[in-house]
């Protein structure tokens, strides 16, 4: 009786082992493919990166935080670029962010997954609210107005009927920034 | 022993007469979580039909050496097994896809329609017959779900298949329709409007 | 709310005027007792009602134009479509005299924004009649107020249209189609306050007729003058709104709202005295009305103070129409002789 089971779980996980061999190489490729887009899109310029991971310890216990070094042609490091990720108005958002050289300024953000409500907390993902964070100033914070253009340039207009969405974002960038720009200090 | 006529029966029972959605209710989860789009409903249609044929063939096939005690532990172990291969498969050939429906894609597993075929049709028919009913049904399943995902995709996102054709100057698309609440309405009024359709028929 | 007749002037019985009653079938009527006979009738219930309204409907006009008429026109025209098209389907008698298609259009109007489009009030009438009311058999079969139904799907449909507000024409030096904040909206994304006074006439954006806590005021109190809303209900619902607020208030008062503000401001006296009282959709023992307008102001409180959004009055009240068969059933009077248990 139990040889039965036991026999077609010994064959099944068999079969899938296999498989899994056959196509993790294509998994792992279309992730870092989608890891490459996402970062060349944040970091103009750049054509190639390097992965710096760092485990930090945070209330919640060890956090493995990697930054990503955008390098251009010739090897020269053009900005870096980092995951940030904070709760929105429906789940998780998780995006990739670009910073300068400098560390002054972001190079531009690219939402990578968000389930906001769609036509308004989703406008989050598109490039006009994207766009206002190239160039955005970092310090002393991000912050952003309401149904006014900003007027600092530490500010992004939030979207009209989706405050909690881009507030969200805001959060999120502000808190990672502050972990990312120790992480470099700590480097140098 | 079973002839034409009777196998394609077995097929075509699935598509309407014992629709597994709207007949029978089952697969309730992903019917009405990914359907958001008329290609997510495709696309989890097909993986469902997958799992669904493949399973029924492989219990049909074992069904005489499968002790009567252990055997939905076995058929779980089966489907399990398909589904993941999907599920992989998704992952290498269709990663857009596979991150629109997420979680739903494993979650194939727990889908009452596969385990019901295998418990109630694959074990007990031979496998050309299982092959047949499987079909039918995986066919029937894509196809309420490409119809509900094509309804909510027209009216929620002004577009079928991905192609807008509707834009947002003539058409305001209903957000709703994309959101949970919309699979519910749909598929509330989809099987109210299909009992009231075959009750009149009946009585006239 | 009465049950229609087979004739649309057929007297139908009915219990003491002011209870809330709740038919469960044609020309029977069930409350808690006792009961009486009258020549109350469902007819004469509406068009009270529909008086009542007047006052909103009016200060609407007065506070934002045309746009008010037009909204209001369609809603209206669109309600009655519905239902005579529906109960053709179902081969019913039509009913649209009863004025019940009249309050819904008229009661989902008031709750939209001034500067909402022809097409989406469309929809949302047809829903409100068709999904709200319709479907589940008509006047009297209903779960949810069906104007709140309607006013919660187009809130779903259309997040952006729907929470898009106009000052009122009467506000100096405002242009029209100037995009506004609500007083709940500013008190929630601003922190700013509204003067009381402004809200009690009506002066601010908002639905075009909810702004008016007097107009809405004048014709809840006519209502009762008539008897046909129960005390309990609107009194429970701002009571249990004004608690709640107040308790938040006076843990900290900088951060929120006094509890005047909460019944000023918004759907709140709308809801209090045109939807928490809609005979259909409320409890009718005392005890169960006590725990449906009371739940329901809690649910309001929590929804404006923590929620997504600025405004919990359409949420709260859904919420608790969906437990009043419950509340019905739990707080039914013991048959004499019963009791002592």
């Amino acid at each position: 009786m139990l040889s039965v089971l036991s026999l077609t779980a010994v064959v099944v996980g068999g079969i899938l082992a296999g498989f899994y061999q056959l196509v993790y190489p294509k998994i792992e490729a279309n992730r870092l493919a989608e890891e490459r887009r996402a970062i060349f899109s944040v970091l103009q310029g750049a054509t190639d990166y390097e992965t710096m991971v760092k485990t930090i310890d945070t209330e919640k216990g060890e956090e493995e935080i990697k930054i990503f070094k955008g390098l251009d042609g010739e090897g020269r490091v053009v900005g870096y670029a980092f995951i940030a990720e904070g709760p929105g108005f429906a789940a998780v958002i998780k995006m990739m962010v670009g910073l300068n050289i400098n560390r002054e300024t972001l190079t531009g953000l690219r939402v990578i997954e968000q389930i906001e409500t769609p036509g308004l907390g989703s406008k989050i993902a598109e490039e006009k609210f994207e766009g206002q964070f190239r160039g955005l100033a970092i310090k002393p914070r991000i912050e952003y107005v309401k149904n006014k253009k900003p007027e600092k340039k530490n500010q992004i207009q939030a979207i009209t009927g989706a405050t909690i969405s881009s507030r969200a974002v805001v959060d999120a960038i502000n808190n990672r920034i502050k972990i990312v720009l120790k992480i470099l200090e700590d480097m140098e | 022993m079973a002839g034409s006529g009777t196998i394609l029966k077995e097929f075509k029972k699935g598509l309407w007469a014992e629709n597994p959605v709207i007949k029978m209710l089952l697969g309730m989860c992903p019917a009405l979580a990914v359907t958001n789009s008329a290609t997510n409903g495709f696309a989890m249609g097909m993986a469902t039909t997958f799992v669904v044929i493949s399973s029924s063939t492989m219990v049909s096939l074992i069904r005489r050496i499968v002790p009567r005690q252990v055997r939905i532990p076995t058929y779980i172990v089966i489907i399990a097994g398909f589904v993941t291969l999907a599920d992989l498969f998704l992952k290498a050939q269709f990663p857009v896809i596979s991150k629109a429906l997420g979680p739903y894609v494993p979650l194939i597993v727990v889908n009452c329609l596969i385990m019901g075929r295998a418990e109630f049709f694959a074990s007990r028919h031979p496998l050309f017959p299982a092959i047949m009913d499987a079909l039918g049904m995986g066919l029937g399943f894509t196809g309420v779900l490409v119809v509900l995902g094509g309804i909510r995709e027209i009216l929620g996102s002004g577009s079928i298949f991905g192609v807008v054709f509707m834009t947002e100057e003539v058409f305001t698309p209903w957000v709703v329709m994309i959101l949970p609440a919309g699979a519910f309405l749909t598929l509330g009024l989809l099987i109210g409007i299909i009992n009231y359709a075959s009750q009149r028929r009946e009585s006239t | 709310m009465e049950e229609k007749g087979k004739k649309d002037n057929q007297p139908l019985k009915k219990d003491a005027p002011r209870a809330g009653d709740k038919p469960t079938a044609p020309e029977i009527v069930v409350s808690s007792s006792p009961h009486i006979l009258t020549d109350e009738n469902i007819h004469r219930i509406m068009h009270s009602v529909i008086v009542a309204l007047t006052p909103a409907v009016l200060t609407s006009v007065y506070f934002f134009g045309l746009r008010a008429v037009v909204l209001l026109c369609v809603c209206v025209g669109t309600s009655l479509i519905t239902e005579y098209v529906f109960q053709r389907i179902r081969g019913m008698p039509t009913t649209l005299s009863d004025g019940s298609a009249i309050i819904t259009g008229m009661l989902l109007a008031l709750t939209l924004p001034p500067a909402f489009p022809i097409f989406g009030a469309i929809l949302g009438s047809v829903f409100a009649i068709a999904i709200g009311k319709q479907i589940f058999g008509g006047l009297g079969y209903n779960i949810f107020n069906p104007a709140l139904l309607g006013r919660a799907f187009l809130q779903a449909t259309y997040p952006v249209l729907i929470t898009t507000w106009t000052e009122p024409l009467t506000k100096a030096g405002s242009v029209d189609a100037v995009s506004a904040a609500t007083p709940l909206a500013l008190m929630k994304f601003e922190g700013r306050m509204v003067a009381h006074l402004d809200l009690f006439f009506g002066n601010v954006a908002g639905s075009l007729g909810e702004t008016s806590a007097i107009a809405i005021l004048i014709g809840g109190l006519y209502l009762k003058y008539r008897g046909y809303i129960n005390w309990r209900l609107p009194l429970g619902y701002l009571g249990s709104m004004a608690f709640f607020g107040g308790i938040f208030w006076l843990m900290d008062p900088a951060s929120y709202p006094d509890p005047l503000f909460h019944i000023l401001a918004g759907g709140a006296m709308l809801g209090a005295w045109f939807m928490v009282t809609d005979m259909v959709t409320s409890p009718v023992t005392p005890t169960g009305q006590w725990i449906f307008t009371i739940g329901a102001g809690f649910l309001a409180v929590i929804i404006r103070l923590f929620g997504g959004l600025p405004e919990g009055v359409m949420y709260s009240i859904l919420l608790m129409n969906a437990t009043v068969p419950l509340l019905n059933r739990l707080t039914r009077p013991k048959i004499f002789g019963e009791g002592g248990r």
